[in-house]
């Protein structure tokens, strides 16, 4: 048993990882530095692969395999399938933000300059309910 | 301080997801993206269906409607921490 400690280390350090970035991801602090989750992936495939180099059995390959799978899937979701393309260039900080009217939950129709030295607004565009 | 969130989903699904964040927002419908649009804020084909979706961003606009706070996400999973969207807004 103590034998595979190594691959047993490497796979709980690489599932821990997997669950922390659904775990954290209402604490902006964490969530909002994705690349600490493929370091996790990273430290497992590193400790599988000292493991392997030591001795290629079978549990040790397997530890090897699964880190470095989740280390290759993890990095294609952050740095490509997640990216967002630039924004155009209407907003610009120190000027007015276009004025619009859009309907409310309640059907009401809700002008931005309604709110005009009213009270400050925050807009938030978000993607939807998948 | 008014929070408007504004979506292409339909109000009636924003409302089932205000009462399951019991978020105090104030959720505006812009089913065909006009207004996002107009905002340059359309990702083209970014939907899991290849169809248009917002960029997600948050813009603080003080009392005259000017933007003195804005963060544009350049990856979906990054959004911004409640707590500086707060602060910026703070004695606006």
């Amino acid at each position: 048993m103590m034998r595979f400690a190594p691959a047993i280390l490497s796979v709980a350090v690489t599932l821990g990882a997997a669950f922390a970035y659904f775990w954290f991801l209402r604490v902006p602090a964490i969530r909002n530095h994705p690349a600490l989750y493929l370091a996790g992936f990273a430290l497992g495939a590193v400790i599988a692969a000292v493991a392997v180099w030591r001795s290629a059995r079978w549990p040790n390959i397997a530890a090897l395999a699964l880190s470095v799978a989740l280390l290759v899937l993890g990095a294609y979701f952050n740095f490509v399938f997640a990216r967002l393309p630039a924004a155009g260039a209407v907003l610009k900080v120190g000027e007015a933000a276009p004025d619009f009217t859009l309907p409310d939950a309640a059907g009401a129709a809700v002008t931005l300059a309604s709110f005009r030295d009213q009270r400050p607004v925050v807009l938030v565009f978000y993607r939807g309910y998948w | 301080m008014q929070i408007l969130a504004i979506s292409p989903d339909p109000n009636e699904r924003s409302q089932t997801l205000a009462q399951k964040l019991r978020a105090r927002y104030r959720f505006l419908a812009d089913r065909d993206l006009a207004v996002t649009r107009r905002y340059g804020l359309v990702h083209s084909r970014g939907g899991p269906s290849g169809e248009d979706v917002p960029i997600p961003t948050t813009v603080v606009l003080d009392r005259r409607g000017v933007v003195r706070w804005l963060k544009v996400a350049d990856n979906y999973q990054v959004r911004p921490d409640p707590a500086d969207v707060a602060r910026a807004a703070r004695g606006l």
